[in-house]
């Protein structure tokens, strides 16, 4: 029985295996062996020489991946931040109510991040909405806070919100009420219930909640040309010049396995400390 | 195991083979049902697509913009010449990269010579760059246009901006009131001209290093980046920032359309190349070296040349652009005053002049990767 399970097994994860394999392997080996090429060309016939890697290393063009994980980093801390309260809502509070902070918050899914963007320059720059509004009500003025690294995780923050949002509420959620009104009757406060309680068991949620807006945090590339007026050139951006102006697919190939290298062992990291059943609520232990 | 030189380069060569076959094995397909156009944005208009695809009900007509010259010429080389038909990017690529990689291929010059009669200098005579140096004719020219850079011009007056030139840009007093648009090709080509240099020689140490130094002082003194026009020119309109660096008719006609007869694309009187300082661009559309050749992609070629359709190529949605069968007074006829004024066809001759062709920038290898390191270090 087990054996005819393991065949069953493996003859349905077939087409699935295949795909990944042709979708998602095939392009990942073209661009590893791209990026071993030596300089400037566009085929790999020619000797592996690694020189990308050299080059990357010898004039600083890691420094937009610095920029990119740090920027990263800064908006899922400060998502985290302001995502809990109304998680915890969601999870525990609001009841129906949470369905439509859900609607409101996928529906802005549903127009296009650049768009969206495009609205926030109309909004914070000088002459717009905020400023001009000012400006013509009080005769006051303010430099517009645009084209500068606040502006880029500003956005970071906006576009990304829902990827911590719902994990987050999803993880609060799998933290029993009783627990945490054992706590409080035994005499701990509220910031211990948080610590000791809330947090730890609401850690699968934290978990997935920051992979998701850290690893697309760390690829985006709108925000720092709409709203940061590339204040900072951020990794997809220096990825994409090397393939397009620079014609040096080697150097962006590199840089992108450098990349996924970083982000996928960070997710595996992540991944592999994760119960995902327990959070989709299919295991109690 | 270990890979040595010799076995690397069988193994590689193996590969390549496999390519060769793979591509020989549909080498004699030819088709009458499909044309495929990858091309700057305008072509893939219904103005444009729609009588051609009523004059061919059965054949499917598709065409897609790309973004970048650099980006649609990789898509052919990553392997899509087996896809499209027909290219339209700007005009030193053909002559320096498309034709001589095998990429497209010589058109009939019985056919398209007679064309080249209808347009205005210098795409009459034919146009030089539409030839290769074998002699071959491989592409058509269309839309044109100078490129230099934008003001708004209700701050800096047209005949200022036309005098200075580049060296606005160099100016301490507009620090932090310009910014960039990011088009990377026309910018290397544009600082190399702010510092005194002619581009389109091989540059020496010297030169790299004055590059470097106005890559460096313009990167630090610019607002923004960015590579979206209606981004730099709500900038502009707003007056966040007074100018931007590289633009021209291309950029300002979609904000002089609207009425902003302030935004205006500039060509400096005068510069590095002969006495020249300005730019300018022309498409040239060509024949894919596509194994399943399409026969309508020559008869798309010349279905273009027809007044309604250069008006519809030259008036595409997005960017408004002359075109260079308006020489011919039926196409100019089809031109209102409004468009007239949004191209700058009032200083269009004179821009003309000031201007030289885009063309292959020498060093450009070197150059991008100054230019790039001076961007990513900027501030």
């Amino acid at each position: 029985m087990e054996r005819l399970d393991g065949r069953l097994g493996f003859w349905s994860a077939g087409p699935i295996a295949l795909m990944l394999t042709a979708f998602f392997l095939a392009p990942m080996v073209v661009i590893a062996a791209f990026s071993v090429m030596p300089q400037r060309v566009f085929e790999f016939t020619q000797m592996p020489d690694f020189s990308s890697y050299r080059v990357i290393f010898e004039q600083r063009i890691y420094m937009p991946l610095v920029w990119s994980l740090g920027m990263a980093l800064v908006a899922t801390l400060i998502l985290f931040v302001i995502c809990w309260p109304l998680a915890f809502a969601m999870a525990k509070v609001f009841k129906r109510f949470t369905l439509v902070v859900t609607i409101g918050v996928v529906m802005t899914l549903f127009v296009s991040e650049n768009i969206r963007l495009f609205g926030w320059i109309l909004t914070l720059m000088r002459g717009g909405l905020i400023e001009g509004h000012l400006r013509a009500w009080t005769g006051l003025s303010f430099e517009s806070p645009l084209y500068d690294i606040p502006a880029i995780v500003f956005g970071l923050v906006y576009v990304y919100l829902p990827f911590m949002l719902f994990p987050l509420a999803q993880g609060i959620s799998m933290v029993p009420d009783d627990a945490r009104q054992a706590a409080v009757d035994l005499g701990a406060s509220r910031w211990r219930v948080l610590w000791e309680i809330e947090l730890p068991l609401a850690a699968p949620g934290i978990m997935v909640g920051g992979l998701l807006t850290f690893v697309l945090a760390a690829g985006a590339m709108a925000e720092a040309k709409l709203l940061g007026g590339q204040a900072v050139v951020v990794i997809s951006d220096e990825i994409e010049t090397a393939f397009t102006f620079g014609q040096n697919w080697p150097l962006g190939s590199a840089l992108a396995i450098l990349l996924i290298a970083i982000i996928g062992s960070l997710a595996v990291f992540a991944v592999s400390r994760l119960d995902l059943d327990a959070l989709m609520g299919r295991k109690r232990s | 195991m270990r890979i040595s030189r010799r076995s690397f380069a069988q193994g590689a060569g193996s590969l390549a083979a496999l390519g060769v076959m793979g591509r020989s094995a549909r080498v004699l397909g030819q088709t009458s049902d499909e044309l495929n156009i990858l091309c700057w944005e305008g072509y893939n208009t219904d103005d444009v697509l729609g009588p051609f695809r009523d004059l061919h009900p059965g054949a499917t007509v598709r065409a897609e913009s790309g973004t970048s010259d650099p980006d649609m010429i990789n898509r052919l080389r990553a392997g899509e010449s087996n896809v499209w038909h027909l290219i339209n990017v700007n005009q030193p690529w053909a002559r320096a990269q498309l034709y001589p990689e095998g990429l497209i291929l010589p058109l009939d010059q019985e056919r398209f010579m007679p064309y080249f009669e209808r347009m205005t200098p210098p795409y009459n005579g034919p146009y030089p760059l539409a030839i290769a140096p074998d002699g071959e004719l491989i592409g058509m020219p269309q839309r044109y246009g100078p490129f230099s850079f934008v003001v708004n011009t209700d701050v800096i007056s047209r005949d200022m901006a036309e005098d200075q030139g580049w060296n606005l840009f160099l100016d301490p007093a507009l620090a932090g009131r310009y910014g960039i648009l990011t088009y990377d090709n026309w910018n290397v080509m544009h600082m190399c001209i702010t510092g005194g240099l002619n581009p389109f020689e091989p540059l020496d140490e010297a030169g790299f290093v004055t590059f470097r130094q106005i890559a460096d002082q313009i990167f630090a003194g610019a607002r923004l980046l960015t590579d979206d026009l209606v981004a730099m020119n709500t900038a502009l309109i707003n007056g966040e920032i007074d100018c931007y660096f590289t633009g021209g008719t291309y950029t300002a006609s979609p904000a002089r359309l609207d009425g902003l007869s302030n935004v205006r694309g500039i060509t400096p009187r005068s510069g590095p190349i002969n006495g020249k300082g300005g730019v300018v661009w022309a498409e040239l559309t060509s024949v894919v070296n596509n194994p399943n050749a399409s026969t309508l992609a020559p008869d798309f070629l010349e279905y273009v040349q027809a007044p309604d359709i250069c008006k519809a190529v030259g008036f595409a949605e997005g960017t408004y652009n002359p075109v260079a069968q308006m020489a011919d007074p039926d196409v100019l006829a089809l031109w209102d005053e409004d468009e007239l004024d949004a191209i700058q066809w009032d200083s269009l001759p004179e821009e003309m002049e000031n201007s030289v062709e885009y063309d292959v920038v020498a060093s450009y290898a070197e150059l991008i990767e100054i230019y790039n390191a001076a961007k990513r270090e900027r501030g």
